[in-house]
């Protein structure tokens, strides 16, 4: 995907990937389709991975700390996969949009543990979530764009700041961002 | 008179051609528009499409350009609509909004050209740069305005474009007034804490006080009024159009990467040029670069000091050579305005660029302010009690900061070239509240 989604063709991705033409359309339908395939696949490795992390701390600031971490970890391990699935999901039309939203409804329920936590809850804007997670991504993008793959991790304290002071205001979210991440992300 | 007519010819032929493209592609989609429908829609021939672009790509980039420059000068007019921020912020959303729901294959033209390619999608990251800073300014309405990460702002801009950008593309554009409140209760909590943002989530998608859409809906087949048109060649800069004054070419690498800089500048805005952009225009290595310097950011603020150097210089000469104030004044601001004119690329890095490349820069943009004050402060010796009473300690301070406001908003909209045509507003504006406005007049008026 160096090219950019809209560019690729058919025969980029079989050259690439040292394939024959046929076993391409054996695996997928088209171009769309591979493209779908492969965000689908990135989305579900972050997922697992956040989650993996999250799991092995108890509070929910704590949670979000070490699951960011453990993403952004793997995006910048991955820029290529993180290009495809953030910076073409914003430009690439309806079916990448679909993903993209999907992307983002992945990561909801562990922010909506926030809102157990806030006096506000179900107060705050209905959208909070897909707006910390979709800043996120966006974050991500411009870090991507800028050819800064590699400083990506550093910007988790901010991060986890932005995604808690909703929540808990912005002390206490300072406080928490400030924390290493009890997760080893390797 | 002849040229004047010919300008407007080839105005009126290339926003005839932009419009034509803008609905064509807007119904079609990027891949199957082609310069034929587009000629055919617009009622023109291919020459008249050749003299204005070079292909059909070109065709596209130079449509969003001037898209995203007239977005920008209206959220800009809806941000200036109000007095306090969060109304201020909430006046430019319900001006994005607003503007999508009228302008349907507006809509659906900026989906199908961010498709083409990374160049304009830097054009679009130019633009939500600008929105992240007007959602910065809510620190200056905090104790502590550093408490917020500056990755704040700019996390909040791409998070609201990728929702409204999703029901764009959906077709769900009558949805839109309902992020308002969403988007507005996000925005706020940051800076003004959740019950501030539970407000805004009260006050629904209504707009705010003052701001009143200028206009409710443009059908797209009627050209903007006069006053908005931009002027055709301006809108893009092509590379090499405008080249850079010699001081600024080349002899040494350093003042050919900040050149090279503000080149790549002028075509991808300062959030989509990468250091890769920046010594191919320099035509140097990429060695090269980093033995200057450390990233893209330190060379923005060497270029940004050396053009400012530059602008104060001439500025100073020209005032000097005035023998009263009154026209040292009109020489000084008729030289910063040629400078700026005459070099759009350089203009757009220190005027406008500069203002939405972070911290470290925006500093020293507030201290080119300062560097301008004196020569207004001089025109306080000599007047009466009268007048000095009607003097604020800030008045200088104002008076160059509403003086840089005019001219980045004119080089916001591609109109750099026009720039020197301010100049008698301006000293009029800035001699009136020493002079009164009577001998103001006369002087900005004289030949």
């Amino acid at each position: 995907m160096e090219k950019g989604y809209r560019a690729v063709t058919v025969a980029d991705i079989v050259r690439r990937a040292g394939i024959a033409r046929n076993t391409f359309y054996e695996n997928f339908s088209s171009k769309e389709d591979c493209f779908l395939a492969a965000s689908e696949f990135a989305v579900k490795e972050a997922l697992r991975r956040v989650v993996d992390a999250a799991s092995k701390v108890d509070t929910w600031p704590a949670r979000v700390n070490s699951g960011l971490s453990a993403f952004l970890h793997y995006v910048a391990s991955e820029p290529a996969l993180a290009r495809t699935c953030i910076v073409e999901a914003l430009s690439a039309g309806p079916a990448a949009v679909e993903r993209y939203e999907r992307s983002i409804q992945a990561f909801v329920p562990l922010f909506r543990m926030g809102r157990k936590v806030s006096p506000h809850g179900e107060e705050l804007p209905g959208t909070l979530e897909e707006t910390i997670i979709g800043g996120i991504f966006w974050i991500i993008y411009q870090r991507i764009i800028m050819g800064q793959t590699e400083q990506i991790e550093e910007l988790l304290p901010e991060l986890v700041e932005f995604s808690l002071t909703p929540y808990l205001g912005a002390e206490a979210a300072k406080r928490a961002a400030a924390e290493q991440p009890s997760a080893a992300t390797g | 008179m002849l040229e004047t007519e010919a300008r407007t010819a080839a105005a009126s032929e290339r926003a005839q051609l932009i419009e034509a493209l803008i609905e064509v592609a807007a119904e079609r989609g990027y891949m199957d528009t082609s310069i034929e429908m587009v000629i055919a829609r617009a009622g023109l021939d291919r020459p008249a499409f050749d003299r204005h672009f070079r292909g059909k790509y070109d065709g596209f980039l130079s449509a969003w350009q001037e898209m995203n420059e007239e977005c920008m000068a209206s959220l800009m007019r809806a941000y200036d609509s109000e007095q306090h921020w969060p109304d201020r912020l909430r006046a430019v959303a319900c001006e994005v909004v607003g503007s999508l729901c009228n302008e349907p294959s507006r809509a659906c033209f900026a989906v199908e050209v961010l498709a083409a390619g990374d160049a304009a999608r830097a054009r679009r990251d130019m633009t939500m740069r600008v929105i992240a800073s007007l959602i910065d300014a809510g620190r200056k309405e905090m104790e502590d305005p550093e408490s917020v990460p500056h990755t704040t702002a700019e996390a909040l801009a791409g998070s609201a474009y990728g929702q409204v950008y999703a029901k764009v593309v959906r077709g769900d554009t009558d949805e839109l007034p309902k992020l308002i409140p969403q988007l507005m209760s996000a925005a706020v909590m940051p800076y003004l804490g959740v019950e501030a943002a539970l407000e805004e989530l009260d006050r629904g998608s209504n707009p705010p006080d003052r701001y009143r859409r200028p206009v409710a809906a443009i059908p797209a087949d009627t050209p903007v009024e006069n006053g908005e048109e931009y002027p055709p060649e301006l809108a893009r800069l092509p590379p090499g159009r405008h080249g850079l004054p010699r001081e600024f070419v080349a002899h040494n690498q350093r003042e050919r990467l900040i050149a090279g800089l503000a080149e790549a500048i002028a075509e991808n805005g300062y959030s989509g040029t990468t250091i890769a952009h920046i010594t191919r225009h320099a035509a140097v290595s990429r060695r090269t670069f980093y033995e200057h310097f450390a990233s893209k950011d330190e060379c923005f603020v060497a270029a940004y000091d050396t053009v400012m150097a530059e602008l104060r210089e001439r500025v100073g000469r020209a005032f000097e050579e005035e023998e009263d104030w009154p026209h040292a004044v009109k020489a000084g601001i008729g030289a910063m305005l040629h400078f700026l004119a005459a070099e759009p690329n350089l203009a757009r890095l220190c005027m406008v660029e500069a203002l939405v490349a972070g911290p470290v820069v925006v500093e020293r943009y507030d201290s080119a302010i300062q560097s301008f004050v004196p020569y207004f402060q001089t025109g306080r010796e000599g007047r009466s009690p009268e007048v000095l009473a009607r003097l604020s300690p800030t008045t200088e301070e104002a008076l160059v900061g509403g003086m840089m406001s005019l001219i980045s908003r004119r080089i916001i909209a591609g109109k750099t070239d026009e720039l020197e045509s301010l100049l008698p507003d301006l000293v009029e504006f800035t001699l009136t509240p020493y002079l009164g406005s009577g001998e103001a007049a006369k002087v900005a008026r004289e030949g």
